[in-house]
């Protein structure tokens, strides 16, 4: 028995098509890690990405848990205060100097204007941009004010 | 947090330094008591301490009304943050009652000229410091010159 015959009967059709996709296979996952091989020798170069990954997952664990955590919350004199920080921080720029604020809420006789504006920051009413100034969180300001 | 000991465990510039560099660098800080609305450095003066804060919010004013807000115990104010050529170029006000340790600038400045394993640690650990804490303010002058600040 020979030819188309002889495949038919031992079954030579399935098996080079096994053998077809196997090796289409390697090769498709051969080619897939040769493509992100540069991302392991990028690795190798800057180890420091490693770390990044894991400081990145715990900063964003911790954004988690800051969202979910209930609103800072004032007492009725604090509020008070908040909203006369809010009209002073409104004759500002988006992006303000904080000591501007400051100097401001002095020379207008806000009470306390320190330890309130430290207030305003541990509340993240007030929080950095980043660039050396500082930006008024509005959302954040109506929600805690309307507690 | 009590000691200096426990604030240098806290402190990013300071945590990676060997006992032997520690205990160096130690004697040359000094308990300091805040309370709200002090002022430990004002702009324009001549620059006499660098500080390293164990509690409390310490709001740095620098120039063109930018400014930094220092509230972790082991921030370090010192350098490119605070002074220029010996005098100081920001202004900084407690917003709350804490502590900090001061140490003498012409004392540290020294100490990180050496040619040392620990200078080199802190110099390292303090630009990372500074990438982390107040980016814009690192190119306000070259940081491999401590004679600068």
């Amino acid at each position: 028995m020979y030819g188309i015959e002889a495949i038919n009967a031992n079954n030579g059709w399935a098996i080079s098509v096994v053998g077809i996709t196997i090796v289409f296979t390697g090769l498709v996952v051969l080619s897939f890690v040769i493509s992100q091989l540069h991302k392991v020798m990028d690795l190798f170069e800057n180890p420091r990405k490693i770390k990044g990954w894991f400081i990145g997952e715990q900063k964003a664990a911790e954004e988690g848990e800051i969202s979910e955590s209930p609103p800072f919350t004032l007492t009725e004199e604090q509020k008070e205060i908040t909203k006369q920080f809010a009209l002073l921080a409104r004759t500002m720029e988006e992006h303000f100097s904080l000591p501007r604020l400051l100097h401001l809420s002095q020379i207008s006789g806000v009470k306390n204007p320190h330890s309130n504006l430290n207030i305003l920051l541990k509340s993240a009413i007030i929080f950095p941009d980043g660039e050396g100034f500082f930006c008024w969180d509005q959302n954040l300001y109506t929600k805690i004010i309307s507690q | 947090m009590g000691s200096l000991s426990d604030v240098f465990k806290e402190s990013m510039v300071f945590n990676s330094l060997e006992e032997v560099d520690l205990k160096k660098i130690m004697p040359l800080f000094e308990k300091w008591e805040l309370n709200t609305g002090d002022v430990i450095t004002t702009a324009g003066d001549i620059a006499q301490y660098f500080f390293l804060l164990e509690s409390g919010t310490l709001l740095l004013s620098m120039e063109e009304g930018k400014s930094v807000i220092l509230e972790t115990p082991g921030d370090f104010m010192a350098m490119e943050l605070l002074s220029k050529k010996g005098v100081y170029t920001t202004t900084t006000t407690a917003l709350e009652n804490g502590n900090v340790f001061a140490v003498s600038r012409e004392a540290f400045l020294s100490l990180i000229q050496e040619d040392t394993p620990g200078a080199e640690t802190i110099m390292q650990a303090w630009q990372e410091f500074c990438s982390k804490t107040a980016a814009f303010a690192e190119n306000i002058v070259d940081i491999n010159v401590p004679g600068l600040y």
